[in-house]
């Protein structure tokens, strides 16, 4: 008989993994955003008061905002994976603790606004990458850099300029992450005088290639059990 | 070029105030700190509405990319005659040297965007914050600060092609912060967002390092 | 452009050094995004698991010429994907990197090497599932708190509920069978008698349509529970919960 049940507002139509998941890691959860501790702004009681809209604006906008969504979902989890495998040594834990803090501020702002219009975050292999100090360096670059492009590709595409102030706040602190991270690594932090963007299909592209977002294991089937009973 | 700026520590005629005394890059920090001051002669500049004459246009774009041309100058010039003058060595004189050459290339886009609306070119006096590493490095990461939440405060305030060229600075700019914070040991990334600066803020915080000798 | 009276602490002083004159410039609009303070992660009692995502030989050292110990194959009896529990790492000596797992074969309560690249992504859990053989409980906890408790059946004497270390596998739903009840999870314990069981002799936990046979040792091995707690503990339970029977 349950002692402490959980809600179960949506898990019928949610994936049961997925849900209990999300809850559990405090990265996706709504109810869990709902509840955290960053009270204050009379903007941010509006936001809780106001019915769950299905997105923010524009379709297009949108559009944009699962994009950045969808990137910001592979780098908390990458940080959170890194942080809680322990793997990488000490000097740099507080890398992915710091940055998948942020990151995963930046997924819990991402869903807030999008709402039902929400992409579901995916499951990911990262193959060794963070469990190992030079392959989490590395990837980390990889990451940062590719984030802070794939802003600086959507910027002109932004319709709202409340969401353009946003991304542009965000953007540089992908930015600083990425110098961050070249500098632990061994590389220039800088490498040029201007930095040039990516458009949406490259970046996906890359994203593809690196294989780290995979199906869901299928561990649930509908088939008699055959156990010892 | 370090030759065009002339280096007056104090000024002798300027009365007793504390102020005068500190370094300039302590000024630096602590005008940053106090974020929106107001400056123009006690006038309150406030942030305008926003309407359909501040809407992104040409004419807006000139001024903000001449706002942030003199920023661009201001580092330009403190990294050239620091990179000289501050004895640097190691890691900060790298970071001197590639950073000076790449905000001169903001410099030259800019002004060639701008053609004749460039604004004249101003000149600074940078006092000790170019001297020795420990004030430069301090005033480097307070001007960096304060280059990307410039750009951020503005980027609405653009149109598009002006949008696209502002963020393939800014986000070099934000490289710098995060290097000259990672090679001082200050985090370099300590918010999860870059707040934007007013042009008010922007032009306090300026005014409040008395670097600026002419604009 | 140079504003004579511009300057901080100007109270008389002479002309002050260039100051600026702010452009008239609209402020950035609200941003449409509130990004919260950053809250670090819950540490708590996790446990990570991943599919087996090929045909492996777990080996007793991470080292590819180490002792074969059992095979791990890519899908269960059941068709589901398999799925081991991960909890340590060590590189060999060419620098690939071998990952420590529990594994779901006889005897009981076994773990060994397989290299990383075998696995599939890896998942955590928060929860354990703690079985009492003595007490003839189940409860589940969650960041070592208990959240669940149900009175079960297990084994009799003759086929005894293994102890040790395992792990949920599988969940199997939509069939048509009372005995079972209305879910079943399939677990990485295996009988020790039941050896030619059809698909492996694997304990699960499941329903059953004899609730007034609980609790006790009635089963050939599986747990039993009334059908409306193994309804709960499936809203509670992820894949790749521990399970711990003592």
């Amino acid at each position: 008989m349950p002692i402490e049940p959980i809600s179960d507002l949506t898990l019928d139509q949610l994936d049961r993994d997925g849900a209990i998941r999300e809850a559990l890691d405090g990265v996706s959860s709504r109810a869990g955003f709902l509840g955290k501790a960053f009270v204050g702004s009379a903007a941010l009681l509006g936001t809780l008061a106001a019915p769950r809209r299905a997105g923010a604006a524009s379709p297009s906008d949108n559009a944009i905002l699962n994009f950045a969504l969808t990137l910001e979902y592979l780098q908390a989890a990458f940080y959170t994976e890194t942080q809680r495998l322990g793997a990488i040594g000490a000097e740099l834990a507080r890398v992915p603790r710091q940055l998948g803090g942020v990151e995963r501020a930046h997924v819990a702002a991402l869903q807030d606004v999008l709402g039902r219009a929400a992409v579901k975050r995916p499951r990911f292999d990262f193959k060794g990458t963070t469990e190992d100090q030079v392959e989490f360096l590395r990837t980390a670059v990889a990451f940062e850099d590719l984030g802070a492009a794939a802003y600086k590709g959507q910027a002109t595409r932004v319709d709202s300029p409340a969401l353009l102030a946003a991304a542009v706040a965000i953007h540089s602190v992908e930015a600083r992450h990425a110098a961050w991270m070249r500098y632990l690594a061994g590389f220039t932090p800088a490498g040029r005088a201007f930095d040039e963007g990516k458009p949406e299909f490259e970046v996906r592209r890359i994203v593809a290639s690196t294989r780290f977002i995979v199906a869901r294991p299928r561990t649930t089937r509908r088939r008699r059990p055959r156990f010892t009973g | 070029m370090a030759n065009d700026l002339r280096i007056d520590v104090f000024d002798p005629a300027a009365p007793c105030e504390p102020e005068l005394y500190e370094s300039r890059a302590n000024v630096l920090k602590r005008a940053f700190a106090a974020g929106g001051a107001i400056v123009a002669g006690g006038v309150l500049v406030a942030g305008l509405p926003r309407s359909a004459a501040s809407a992104p246009s040409p004419a807006q774009d000139a001024e903000i990319l001449n706002l942030v041309l003199l920023l661009e100058h201001m580092e330009a010039d403190f990294f050239a005659e620091a990179s000289v003058r501050a004895k640097l060595t190691g890691e900060l004189l790298e970071f001197a040297e590639i950073v000076r050459g790449q905000e001169r290339a903001h410099v030259a886009f800019l002004r060639d965007a701008l053609g004749r609306k460039a604004r004249k070119r101003p000149s600074f006096d940078f006092g000790e914050a170019t001297q020795n590493p420990t004030a430069f490095s301090a005033a480097a990461v307070a001007l960096q600060d304060l280059m990307v939440t410039a750009y951020n405060g503005q980027a609405a305030n653009l149109t598009k092609g002006a949008l696209e060229a502002a963020a393939k600075i800014v986000s070099v700019e934000a490289r710098h912060a995060g290097w000259i914070r990672a090679i001082t040991e200050k985090n370099p990334a300590p918010e999860p967002t870059d707040s934007p600066r007013t042009a008010a803020q922007v032009t306090a915080a300026v005014n409040k390092t008395r670097f600026l000798k002419s604009d | 452009m140079i504003v004579a009276s511009g300057a901080v602490g100007d109270s008389g002083s002479p002309q002050a050094p260039g100051a600026l004159e702010a452009p008239a410039l609209p402020p950035s609009p609200d941003p449409a995004l509130t990004v919260p303070t950053p809250t670090p992660i819950r540490r708590g009692a996790t446990s990570t698991w991943a599919p087996v995502r090929r045909t492996v030989l777990a080996r007793a050292r991470p080292e590819p010429d180490a002792d074969a110990v059992a095979r791990l194959e890519t899908r269960t009896p059941e068709g589901t994907s398999n799925i081991v529990i991960v909890f340590g790492r060590r590189r060999d000596a060419a620098g690939r990197l071998w990952v420590q797992v529990r594994l779901p074969v006889l005897p009981n309560d076994r773990t060994a090497w397989v290299p990383r690249r075998a696995l599939g992504g890896y998942e955590v859990v928060r929860t354990r599932l703690v079985v009492d053989l003595g007490a003839l409980t189940a409860t589940l906890l969650r960041d070592r708190r208990p959240v669940f408790r149900a009175d079960i059946g297990v084994g009799q004497a003759a086929w005894p509920t293994p102890t040790g270390e395992f792990y949920i596998r599988n969940r199997l739903t939509n069939y048509d069978s009372a005995f079972y009840g209305p879910l079943a999870f399939g677990t990485s314990a295996r009988s020790a008698v039941l050896t030619d069981w059809p698909d492996g002799g694997f304990v699960g936990i499941h329903g059953t349509n004899q609730p007034g046979l609980l609790p006790g040792r009635v089963s050939h091995g599986c747990i039993r529970m009334r059908n409306e707690d193994i309804l709960e503990l499936g809203r509670l339970m992820p894949i790749g919960t521990p399970v711990t029977v003592r």
